[in-house]
């Protein structure tokens, strides 16, 4: 294993399911053998204000938060908050953003699985394998709605890979 | 934290919810072995915990910041009676203020009471600190103070797991000179805080939670907390002194520290805890300009902050939270506005009522000032029209003293308070009014319409705020009259857990 520490930050806005996204990316890497943190601020969430979470992996991580100018990955929820999320996206980072329409006209029929339909473009992105996912998968959603949303998963990974 | 305290064979658990520190009675509540409540307010969940540790079994105590100030009282003496079993007071600070109305640093807690204070900064040190807390108790006869900031509570790391140990149970005792303190009593356990805290500081310069890290000498940080975490990131060869025993202070590891390095900088969130400190040690070391003291440090300020460059404030447009789409609390604001009174308010999600464009709350102070700023607002301002608003969690956590002193003090007005059934600000917690337990347990009920009575009001109305025609009525004619009315405006939070 590398140094390398990967960081991705989630953001958008209340109820759109970014904390259930991160911690299904946080699994994923603990199954797939990295030290993780995950941090979110959560207090106002259901309130409808800015939700933000960062999950970092590596061999070691120290900053639970992903720097200004730090994300490798960003995975925004809401083009409204695109504009200060970008500040977190490395110069060379991956802004998944362009995938959210996409992810949403595909989602047209099950709008609640949007998040879970993003992990599933997020994984193309990380060297985290697609087991180790499908384990998160199961790990968060215990059972119910495990198999609609492993589906929803997959079909954003090929939404990714595509 | 919950997780290591389990471990550590805790029985009972006590605290008023509170953010960022209420996922800690919630997580503890999951374990049936421990004996979790949800207390009436902080003073009280305090006192529980200690009552408990006094008697035989590892408690622990958790609050947010301003919730310690709630419980401050029986701090104080607890440093002097000390315990018999293992007690723990878990305090998270929220700087930045996420969710608070301050941004206190709670260390000078530890300073001002003589109890000892560690700092995780992780949730891995978390498990480990609090384990080591409850063995520190009971070896030196003290509460241990465990303090954490928004950022090491609101984050998640992998960490294994480990059996659950309950220590045998001390047989609780008669020992009046120790428990109850009365003057004469309380002098001679004044002289034993002072010889606690000596043997306490020769435990901080051994202790294995300061952890030194030898770096290429050229530059030396004492730190602690996520301020470590976000250090180690920039400055990989630089020493650490990484303090997880923040009180006492390790005097002799300081300065031997501070020998081995060329330059000294002192990193800390909020307050000069630690440099104030190496100041009066004589200690040189540079430290973070004023304008760090406010708000939370972050990754990218790590330069700023070790450089001595002042804060550049940068405006971030962030969407602020507001009342849900269907929240009752609209109908009561509402109506208010619509009276053009001045609202005294207090702290809960109606708080939010402040917000543009219903700008319809004047006051926020404090959990229960709702009720008492009614009286003292009129007392400075005669002939002005005063609500005091608050929630059914609030009321039953600070509001009721208020309206009693109110009813005995003759003071006039009304009093509204939005029951929505459940403690909605901290995520929907149970409380007494709701008549269900931690673990969502059938438990006595309190009837709140029946305790204003009690209290000694003029009337107590109870109402649908969605009613919003006879509501409005209600509200303008107890508005208008010249007595102390308590007006219920009860309709269930729509985010109720079912």
């Amino acid at each position: 294993m590398s140094d390398k520490v990967y960081s991705i930050t989630f953001g958008g806005i209340g109820g759109q399911g970014i904390l259930k996204a991160s911690e299904i990316c946080g699994w994923a890497a603990v199954f797939a053998g990295y030290h993780v943190k995950k941090s979110e601020v959560h207090g106002m969430a259901q309130r409808g204000g800015s939700v933000e979470s960062h999950v970092r992996f590596g061999k070691r991580v120290y900053s639970p938060l992903v720097p200004a100018g730090g994300a490798d990955v960003l995975m925004c929820f809401h083009l409204e908050e695109h504009p200060r999320l970008q500040t977190f996206l490395k110069k060379e980072g991956i802004d998944l953003t362009a995938y959210l329409d996409r992810a949403t006209q595909a989602m047209a029929d099950n709008p609640r699985g949007l998040n879970t339909c993003l992990v599933g473009v997020l994984s193309t992105r990380l060297p985290i394998k697609e087991e180790h996912w499908i384990k998160a998968i199961e790990t968060v959603f215990r059972g119910k709605g495990v198999e609609e949303n492993k589906k929803v998963f997959l079909d954003g990974r090929k939404l990714g890979q595509s | 934290m919950a997780r290591g305290a389990y471990e550590a064979g805790l029985s009972v658990a006590c605290a008023y919810p509170g953010t960022p520190s209420t996922e800690i009675l919630e997580a503890l509540a999951r374990f049936p072995e421990v004996d979790a409540q949800w207390s009436v307010n902080e003073k009280v969940a305090f006192e529980v915990a200690l009552g408990a540790a006094i008697g035989g079994a590892r408690s622990l105590f958790a609050c947010k910041h301003v919730g310690l100030n709630v419980a401050m009282d029986p701090l104080m003496t607890a440093s002097y009676t000390g315990i018999l079993a293992g007690f723990v007071i878990v305090v998270c600070d929220d700087p930045g203020m996420h969710s608070s109305q301050n941004e206190q640093d709670t260390r000078w807690v530890a300073l001002y009471s003589k109890l000892p204070m560690l700092e995780p900064a992780s949730p891995a040190e978390a498990r480990q600190y609090v384990q080591e807390a409850f063995k520190i108790s009971e070896r030196y006869d003290t509460p241990v103070l465990l303090r954490m900031t928004t950022r090491v509570s609101h984050t998640s790391e992998n960490i294994v797991l480990q059996e659950r140990r309950v220590p045998p149970r001390p047989e609780l005792e008669r020992n009046i000179p120790k428990y109850v303190m009365v003057p004469g009593n309380a002098y001679q356990r004044h002289i034993f805080v002072e010889q606690r805290l000596r043997q306490l500081q020769a435990l901080s310069e051994r202790t294995r939670f300061d952890r030194i890290e030898k770096g290429d000498g050229k530059l030396g940080f004492i730190t602690a907390g996520v301020a470590y975490q976000y250090l180690k990131e920039h400055y990989p060869d630089a020493s650490y002194l990484k303090l997880g025993m923040i009180y006492p202070f390790c005097d002799d590891k300081i300065k031997a520290f501070a020998k081995t390095v060329k330059k000294l900088v002192v990193v800390e969130e909020l307050d000069p805890f630690l440099e104030d400190h190496l100041r009066m040690l004589g200690v040189k070391a540079a430290a973070k300009d004023p304008s760090f003291r406010i708000g939370e440090l972050a990754p990218e300020l790590i330069p700023a902050v070790v450089a001595g460059r002042a804060k550049q404030e940068v405006k971030v447009v962030k969407r602020k939270p507001r009342l849900c789409a269907e929240c009752p609390h609209w109908a009561s604001f509402a109506a208010l506005k619509k009276l053009d009174v001045y609202v005294a308010g207090d702290i809960g999600c109606y708080t939010l009522a402040c917000l543009p464009p219903m700008s319809a709350l004047h006051s926020c102070l404090c959990m229960g000032a709702g009720v008492t700023f009614n009286e003292g607002l009129r007392k400075g301002a005669p002939g002005k029209k005063i609500v005091g608003v608050l929630g059914d969690s609030t009321f039953v956590h600070s509001g009721i003293t208020g309206l009693i002193n109110a009813a005995y003090n003759k003071a006039k007005g009304v009093i509204l308070i939005l029951d929505n059934s459940t403690t909605a600000m901290t995520g929907g917690q149970q409380h007494p009014a709701t008549g269900l337990t931690i673990r969502n347990e059938p438990t006595k009920k309190l009837i709140l319409e029946d305790v204003c009575r009690a209290c000694g009001v003029d009337h107590v109305d109870v109402v649908d705020p969605k009613d919003l025609e006879a509501f409005r009525t209600l509200l303008e004619t107890r508005v208008n009259e010249d007595a102390l009315s308590v007006i219920i405006a009860r309709h269930p939070c729509k985010l109720l857990r079912r």
